[in-house]
């Protein structure tokens, strides 16, 4: 069974709700089913599709949300499951207009290329220094271990999330 | 005087998009009321389609149309479209399915539920034919016929060859018969992919004055453009490719794909808004990869280690369709002679057709197998005559001015400086030395070095050819810059802004770039083959060029001083060398006033290649191929340990001749991004296909290099050319070729570690059989 087969499978069991989704720092009302992964209530419901899908299948992280604070793949979890959780997207990480200290290094270390990954990994260099605010470099290779980029084989990233230790 | 954009690393224009989730890619383009896609595919690799049945799936509520071959014209399309090889596939199967995942019917629906129900209603009858895989066997008069051949003068009497290149110059016999020396050595290169994060993504909406507006991840929008014309039989100016941000590419996303003709087909039948999104499955088992090359090598030394001759056999398992197969066995060619002085050559390369998907180029096209094989072979010489790797790759190295077998110069190379500097910082030699002395110490963990050298070229001719760009001066002295550049994460927006800003005494934030949009945009040459910041580059500077000209004219009226005697500097007109100025917008509004209302539009453009009237011949590799090579030598460090099999690069070093960089951190991106994706495929990266079923179809399974593979990647840049006032500028290639060198350098460090050369790759380490226990 392929995963569109599976996702038809899935889909043909009808149950709606509306649910109430803390999305970055906002309450949401919002319609689902209770098949629907957070990720798709996000893209298509929400419109915040800052949130990427790169497999919808748990490989390449760039679903990455944050779910009190810890990352998640918002692929492989449903929208119900997130219900009473404070989520934040990438489009919730800016503060007040500003760019968070983690977005400003990625621009400023030259860690963005295509950019498909890039909310995913902000997401969850934001999580780990919020964590632990001076990871080493083994440290912050095994938090993005989950983030797969194929543009720029991570050195920037990883330049880009040292430079921010003890400052985001 | 002024403080210059160029050669500077200004951080990239579309960051701020990117980093907050802002930009908008094709997968992101959400229409009202737009309908779902989805694809049927044939099951077998090789079959008659005896008879499709749409009308079950017609009928299911919620089912917008349906597609099949038989709605598409007859129409054919390739990756080459030339009288020697002409279109060979499809836009959907007609009576003949060759590869499993060709496309054989699509539909649209108000979900992809339904889209879903409706694909798995339609019923295809096929008679399954005898189907081949490999080349060798597909060459053979008894295989089952792919496709008959159709191509005149081939040499030899094969089976299934969808196309051939063939060039030999000089006295081969000779070269061999007075050698020192003769290698002879097969090597077999996997079937790799490129991974781009984003799918494969169409959204077509056919509007209701009969435009076709599309949006589609791809690596430059006016060659899409030019294949939808084409096979959907309307005019350009009725088809607008948009702009969006395209999540990766490497050589994935240039060719025509059957989902972007059926989406937009289904949008034009239903009049509504059609998206398209492959699966991540859908990519790995039928989308179009690199292609796997068997490449024999023999080549003829003297006792220094100097070349003489070679004689080069390529296969190409090309798939069911030709795609850039044919392309690919012209530049292997290329990349054979570029780098090293070849006195005498027979190459033959075959692009075989094979019930397998179809190919396209990947990042290198050609040149990281054809190096991997002669810079692996060239160390094994060195080893056999007793020199260094260094010493045997400096005595062929090119050197400036010297022209290759078809002419082209390489003008100044800086191929030699790379090589040497780059053994001078890593102490190549005497680590290389040491390591091989240690190859039978005791002890598991190996370490090794290894040096591969390699060249690309910069932008040719092939459809669309051509850049042209445009700058337009706002009231206030700002100005806009219209593109066709597709920015496919390489930064061309940014560089293309840094050289028009630089050049008309703006800011960065001064310029707004409106780029990748067919219908608003003027042609662009495309991000697929490595001409974009040469090409395009230049018709910007040339269009800054133009409005500057106009500027300074009016700025001369103002300031009652010469033309020649003006410069511009922070949106103001200044008399050289003293604080005399006047605002841009005063210019402007002179110009206006006394020329009918223009408000200074520059105008400028390029060629792929300046002077060549044509590009280089599929067939026998004569004419001009590019006005621009790049050089590179890149050494890698590893540890193999020996029980286990296990491999790691420590490290990795990039000398590169890019001319010299725009921006540098950009130009470093590229670097870092091609070392990964070297050591991916170096030592795990493999599409593993039985009997045109492909194993394992996840980015997981096919083992894509995490942040633990991250190597350590230094950069060394040889600066051969600058940027000069109203020049054309020379610019080498440095998106694509960076990934053919860093590939054979893991593989010699490898083979300088355990005294063995990987024969294929991926690179598999022999363990010995007591280790086992
Ligand atoms: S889309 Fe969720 S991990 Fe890839
Ligand atoms: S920037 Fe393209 S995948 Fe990471």
């Amino acid at each position: 069974m392929g995963i569109s087969d599976m996702k038809e499978a899935k889909t043909k069991e009808k149950s709606r709700r509306i649910i109430t989704l803390s999305v970055n720092k906002e309450e949401r009302e919002v319609p689902v089913h209770d098949n629907e992964t957070l990720l798709e209530v996000l893209r298509t419901k929400l419109h915040l599709t800052g949130t990427k899908e790169g497999c919808g299948t748990g490989e390449c992280g760039s679903c990455t949300v944050l779910l009190d604070g810890q990352p998640v793949l918002a692929c492989l979890m449903l929208a119900i499951e997130a219900q009473g959780k404070k989520i934040t997207t990438i489009e919730g990480i800016a503060i007040n207009g500003q760019l968070s200290p983690v977005q400003q290094a990625f621009i400023d270390h030259g860690a963005v290329q295509c950019g498909f990954c890039t909310p995913g990994m902000v997401l969850s260099a934001t999580a780990l220094l919020a964590n632990n605010t001076s990871p080493t470099r083994p440290e912050i290779q095994k938090a993005l271990e989950g983030n797969l980029c194929r543009c720029t084989g991570y050195n920037k990233i990883v330049e880009a999330i040292e430079s921010v230790r003890n400052k985001a | 005087m002024k403080d210059t954009l160029i050669g500077k690393s200004v951080p990239r224009i579309d960051g701020p998009a990117k980093v907050t989730g802002e930009a908008k890619y094709t997968v992101d383009i959400q229409i009202p009321g737009m309908l779902c896609a989805k694809i049927l595919r044939s099951p077998l690799p090789h079959a008659k389609i005896l008879s499709i049945d749409t009308s079950k799936a017609l009928k299911i509520p919620g089912v917008k149309a349906v597609i099949t071959g038989r709605d598409a014209w007859d129409v054919r399309h390739g990756f080459v479209e030339t009288p020697r090889y002409p279109a060979d596939q499809y836009v959907l199967a007609n009576d003949r399915v060759r590869y499993v995942g060709e496309e054989v019917a699509a539909v649209a629906a108000v979900d992809e539920a339904t889209a879903m129900r409706a694909i798995n209603a339609i019923d295809v009858t096929y008679e399954e034919l005898p189907a081949v895989f490999e080349p060798f066997e597909a060459m053979q008069p008894e295989a089952p016929e792919i496709h008959p051949v159709e191509i005149p003068d081939l040499i030899g009497d094969f089976k299934n060859i969808g196309g051939q290149c063939s060039r030999s110059f000089g006295d081969l016999d000779a070269a061999f018969a007075k050698a020192y020396l003769v290698r002879k050595d097969r090597f077999d290169a996997q079937l790799r992919t490129h991974c781009y994060l984003e799918p494969q993504a169409t959204v077509a909406h056919y509007d209701q004055g009969g435009t076709l507006h599309v949006w589609t991840s791809s690596m430059g929008g006016f060659r899409k453009r030019w294949h939808l014309s084409r096979t959907l039989k309307m005019p350009a100016n009725r088809i607008q490719v948009h702009k969006a941000w395209v999540g990766g590419a490497f050589g994935g996303k240039i060719d025509l794909f059957s989902h972007e003709f059926c989406t937009s087909l289904l949008s034009i039948k239903t009049g509504s808004p059609v998206r398209y999104v492959a699966e991540r499955e859908e990519i790995f088992s039928y989308y179009r990869h690199s292609q796997p090359l068997i490449i024999d090598l023999e080549t003829a030394v003297d006792k220094d280690g100097l070349i003489l001759g070679q004689k080069v056999r390529c296969y190409d398992n090309g798939g069911a369709y030709r795609g850039s197969s044919v392309v690919m066995v012209f530049l292997s060619w290329g990349f054979v002679v570029l780098p090293y002085r070849i006195p005498a050559l027979d190459y033959i390369g075959y692009a075989v057709y094979t019930n397998n998907p179809v190919r396209s180029p990947q990042r290198g096209h050609g040149a990281p197998k054809i190096r991997y094989a002669v810079e692996s072979q060239l160390d094994m010489i060195a080893e056999e005559l007793g020199l260094d790797p260094i010493t045997i790759r400096l005595r062929n190295a090119r050197k400036p001015g010297e022209v290759l077998p078809n002419g082209d110069s390489i003008k100044n190379a800086g191929l030699l400086e790379c090589i040497q500097q780059a053994a001078d910082k890593t102490d190549f030699v005497n680590k290389y030395a040491k390591n091989r002395s240690l190859q039978m110490a005791s002890g598991n963990i190996k370490r090794g070095i290894g040096m591969g050298v390699s060249a690309y070229f910069t932008g040719s001719l092939i459809y669309p050819n051509n850049s042209a760009a445009i700058i337009k001066f706002n009231d206030d002295g700002t100005a806009h810059l219209l593109t066709g550049a597709t920015d496919i994460g390489q930064g061309a927006e940014t560089v293309l802004a840094q050289i028009a800003a630089h050049e008309l005494g703006l800011q960065m934030e001064d310029i707004q770039v409106i780029a990748a949009d067919t219908g608003t945009t003027p042609v662009d040459i495309g991000s697929w083959i490595s001409g974009l910041t040469m090409v395009t580059g230049n018709a910007v500077k040339k269009a800054a060029e133009d409005a500057r000209r106009q500027l300074i004219a009016a700025g001369s009226k103002l300031l009652q001083a010469a033309p020649e005697e003006l410069v511009l500097q922070n949106k103001r007109i200044f008399i050289k060398g003293t604080d005399t100025s006047v605002p841009f917008d005063k210019a402007i509004a002179l110009h206006i006033e006394e020329q009918q209302g223009d408000p200074i539009v520059g105008k400028g453009s390029r060629r792929g290649h300046e002077k060549a009237e044509i590009g280089p011949s599929l067939k026998n590799a004569r004419g001009a191929w590019s006005d621009s090579y790049a050089f590179d030598a890149q050494v890698a460090e590893v540890e193999v340990d020996i029980r286990t099999g296990q491999m790691k690069v420590i490290n990795a070093l990039t000398a590169h001749d890019c001319g010299f960089a725009i921006n540098p951190i950009l130009v470093e991106g590229q670097i870092d991004g091609q070392v990964s994706m070297a050591v991916g495929q170096a030592m795990a990266e493999e599409v593993i296909m039985n009997k045109g079923v492909t194993l394992n179809p996840s980015l997981l399974d096919y083992k894509l290099p995490t942040a633990h593979e991250m190597v350590e990647s230094g950069h060394l840049e040889i600066t051969t050319e600058s940027y000069e006032p109203d020049q054309a500028f020379i610019t080498k290639e440095v998106g694509e070729g960076l990934v053919s060198g860093i590939l054979v350098a893991i593989c010699n460090a490898v083979a300088n570690a355990t005294g063995e050369w990987p024969k294929e790759l991926p690179i598999k380490i022999t363990i010995a059989e007591e280790d086992w226990r």
